[in-house]
């Protein structure tokens, strides 16, 4: 082959057009330096096919092509960043709700319960040396008016809170299913470019930093299968599926949303009504193993994992809002039945015995002959959140259990009845100081064990010494229950907050080898931006040499 | 290992942001005056700042309780020191007209005196403390005897008020009236007090002129006389025993807030030297970064 006129020219041609396209990408790149998920991209430069010089002296150099534009990635750093996103969201979820809860107990504070509980004992103590004093009296009402709402109030909070948490569990399904929808359109735009063999690097970077984003809320796998069909340049043709607990979100072009469906029976005997199930929208049922969404599960249905109420398995195995509300409903159900009725295990054999509750004491006016008042301090709120007075709350416990089958074991020292009425119809939320009390507490406060005695406090004793009982709860006494809760919670969100920030470790160091391989570098692309500059001038002289070259063959040559 | 300008700003943020983290720890340890805000930042602690502030509330009502039980017995002190005085001067006045030389007019002055007195002993009797007849054991709110010096209400020793004044420690405040009136037997109302009775009996004695009757009852006399030395030994053990449960619970409570201080409080100059130490530390990474998230090789470029 000769050389044609033209041929530098080209050549020079070639080297201008490459250069651009280097400094163009430096520009992409220096845009997008702060794009989230975006990673740099740099052009493949490769010399051009050459060309054959007759008489085997060798191959004629062409310039430069430039054969593609390629993004820097390292796609093990994106599942690895997928397998443990998962587990951050998990943790950050449950560490930020437990946070709630404790500021909930508000302890230790002044104006929490150790202090309302000393409040009440306190009284109860000025009480028993001043037995008919009016005012002291007045205070012991007000005193238990405290207390029974101080545990309403946190049931209140309780309620609030797994309200909350069940519009979270929606909202993050709605979130899940929208980036289920993005990746969709994304692996569709995608196909479509690459099925000539290009490669969508930006559409690429987008649809990552969606399932970066879908990961931290449930986990999730993401990966490209071959479909055994081959494109149209010869390359396998490759399909993104992403899945969840073994089913597929997305397949390609495929979705199956997850949906919301209000429970029919509660998981858990505290729970609020009509709670969410996630569920598949085909109606199958979902693992959720971990992820933003298994952490709102987790705490708003949590239960230490007992079986569920419904008999559908067990609850999470999670110290979650149910959990408290049941240590707080076995808090009240406990302590007002040891008040009121004296049934308490008084010696640590396991048996409960029956010894003097406020129900076997007098009133403040009684005389001799009088049956015991059979007014019990604390009873429940009724369905119009009115405070029950003492005859309606025991006529229908009786009521209840006889309906329910349940008999006095005359074996026993005390009434199974009342028993099994305490546990099962008071709570936290219906705790009060009963309408006796609350109406006319001068006179219905017990201190006297006798009829007519209004300087015998021994009743009252009887009630005050329950409260150094350490067979009342399994934990110990009444305060050292609440003194268990508390720090079970303290303890749970220590570790919360330490996997939480394991996790933050590792998913800052994998951010970092992520930014570190894909990251935009300014300095890196100032330099290139210099190189190619530099080559784009050289070879602009070139032409401009070419140019003269040509000027003195067309021009001057021959003349 | 590649360093890229987003790393640098993540990493700037990283740092600046955990040493404003452990700056606020120790600012909020400053101004709370407390270690934790709540009981994941260290559930021992938390857990014993419920348990020791129980305690000292505990101590702090059972040092209520051991003041009223002081109110009560000085009261009863005293009671008993004027019926003491009462008694002595009966006796006294008895033994005069025990002495056969006395005229009958001597014999009912003397009997005037002595019906004051068991008069005064009746009053004395129903002495209240704020509201409550002292020695009327439950029955407080009842008088112990009648003008006549019978009882009013059923009483047995068995009605001791008792005050609690540490767990499970319980103080007898009270004298129950059979114990002091009745020589120490139950009494139904009605009864006449056996006290009285003997004061009656030498008045009775004094009415009829029979001194030789009347030195026959001084022994009855000195007998009550024990039976008020021995109430008042006990009492006054049992004042004895409240002092020092006073003591131990003001010692007590001491400790107790001592350790509850101890367990919760914030160590001032510690947290002063840390906030300080974080503080250089948070402006000099601070410095550093901003000096360096600023500069590229744009800046030299030209």
């Amino acid at each position: 082959m000769k050389n044609t006129t033209f041929l530098g020219l080209d050549i020079a041609l070639r080297g201008l057009y490459a250069s651009q396209r280097g400094m163009a990408t430096v520009s992409h790149n220096v845009d997008n330096t702060n794009t989230p998920g975006y990673s740099r991209q740099v052009i493949n430069q490769k010399a051009a096919r050459p060309m054959l010089i007759a008489g085997k002296a060798g191959m004629l150099g062409m310039g430069s092509d430039v054969v593609s534009v390629d993004r820097v990635r390292d796609t093990y750093l994106d599942d690895k960043y997928w397998s443990e996103a998962q587990y951050y969201g998990e943790w950050s979820v449950k560490n930020t709700i437990l946070t709630d809860m404790q500021a909930i107990y508000n302890e230790p504070s002044d104006t929490g319960f150790a202090k309302i509980i000393s409040d009440f004992y306190d009284t109860l103590q000025q009480l028993s040396t001043n037995p008919s004093d009016p005012g002291i009296r007045n205070a012991v009402k007000e005193k238990g008016i405290i207390v029974a709402k101080y545990f309403n109030s946190v049931a209140a909070h309780f309620d609030h809170l797994q309200e909350d948490l069940n519009n979270m569990v929606y909202a993050k399904v709605a979130e899940i299913n929208n980036l289920a929808d993005q990746i969709r359109t994304l692996n569709l735009q995608i196909y479509n470019y690459e099925i000539m063999g290009n490669t969508a690097n930006d559409l690429r970077d987008q649809r990552t930093y969606l399932v970066d984003r879908l990961s931290k809320i449930i986990n999730c796998q993401a990966y490209e299968v071959e479909t055994g069909l081959k494109l149209p340049n010869g390359e396998p043709e490759k399909r993104f599926v992403v899945v969840i607990s073994g089913k597929a979100l997305v397949d390609h072009q495929h979705v199956v949303h997850l949906k919301c469906v209000n429970r029919e029976e509660k998981l858990n005997f505290e729970d609020l009504g009509n709670l969410y199930e996630v569920l598949w929208e085909d109606g199958n049922t979902i693992d959720v193993k971990s992820g933003e969404l298994k952490g709102y599960l987790d705490m708003r249905d949590g239960n230490d994992g007992i079986p569920a109420a419904n008999g559908q398995g067990n609850t999470p195995n999670c110290k979650g809002i149910p959990y408290y509300q049941r240590k707080m409903n076995e808090f009240v159900q406990v302590f007002a039945r040891a008040f009121n009725e004296g049934i308490i295990d008084k010696n640590g054999d396991g048996v409960l015995d029956d010894i003097e509750g406020h129900a076997d004491g007098y009133t403040r006016s009684s005389v001799e002959g009088d049956e015991p008042s059979g007014i019990r301090f604390f009873t429940m709120l009724d369905d119009e959140g009115e405070p029950m007075d003492s005859a309606r709350f025991i006529e229908m416990i009786y009521r209840q259990a006889e309906a329910a089958g349940i008999e006095d074991d005359p074996g026993t020292d005390y009434d199974e009845r009342l028993v099994w009425g305490y546990s099962r119809f008071l709570t936290a939320r219906n705790f009060c100081v009963s309408w006796d009390i609350e109406s006319d507490p001068v006179e219905n406060i017990a201190t006297s064990s006798v009829a007519g005695e209004a300087g015998n406090n021994l009743n009252l004793k009887s009630i005050l010494e329950m409260r150094h009982n350490t067979y009342m709860f399994m934990e110990g006494s009444g305060e050292d229950f609440i003194k268990t809760l508390i720090s079970t919670m303290g303890v749970d969100g220590q570790q919360y907050s330490v996997y939480m920030g394991i996790q933050e470790g590792i998913m800052k160091q994998i951010e970092n080898r992520r930014q570190s391989v894909s990251g935009v570098s300014l300095n890196e692309e100032m330099v290139n931006l210099v190189k190619y500059q530099q080559v784009y001038a050289a070879a602009a002289k070139m032409i401009e040499t070419y140019a003269e070259v040509l000027d003195i063959l067309i021009n001057r040559l021959g003349l | 290992m590649r360093i890229t300008n987003n790393m640098l700003i993540n990493n700037v943020l990283l740092n600046v942001s955990n040493n404003l983290n452990r700056t606020q720890k120790y600012q909020s340890q400053l101004a709370t005056g407390k270690k934790i805000t709540m009981p994941s930042d260290d559930p021992i602690v938390a857990s014993k700042a419920l348990k020791l502030r129980t305690d000292v509330a505990e101590i702090m009502q059972y040092r209520r309780n051991a003041d009223d039980a002081t109110s009560w017995m000085e009261i009863t002190e005293a009671t008993l020191a004027q019926i003491g005085e009462v008694i002595h001067r009966f006796r006294e006045i008895s033994a005069q007209a025990a002495n056969g030389t006395n005229t009958p007019d001597d014999i009912d002055k003397i009997r005037t005196e002595a019906e004051e007195l068991k008069t005064q002993l009746i009053h004395l009797a129903n002495t209240t403390y704020a509201g409550r007849y002292i020695f009327s054991g439950y029955k407080t709110d009842k008088p112990l005897l009648d003008e006549n010096g019978n009882f009013n209400i059923n009483i047995t020793n068995d009605e001791k008020i008792n005050f609690e004044i540490g767990i499970g420690d319980d103080i007898n405040v009270n004298v129950p009236g059979s114990d002091l009136f009745h020589g120490g037997d139950p009494a139904a109302a009605g009864d006449e007090s056996r006290l009285i009775k003997t004061l009656s009996d030498v008045i009775q004695a004094m009415e009829d002129g029979d001194h030789e009757q009347i030195s026959s009852l001084l022994g009855s006399i000195d007998t009550e006389v024990e039976n008020l030395l021995r109430v008042r030994a006990g009492l006054g053990a049992r004042m004895n025993r409240v002092d020092l449960s006073s003591n131990r619970l003001d010692d007590d409570f001491v400790n107790f807030t001592r350790l509850m201080s101890l367990n919760e409080d914030v160590d001032m100059a510690e947290a002063i030297m840390n906030l300080s130490n974080e503080m250089s530390v948070y402006q000099a990474s601070l410095a550093t970064s901003a000096k360096v998230i600023q500069q590229s090789l744009v800046d030299y470029l030209r």
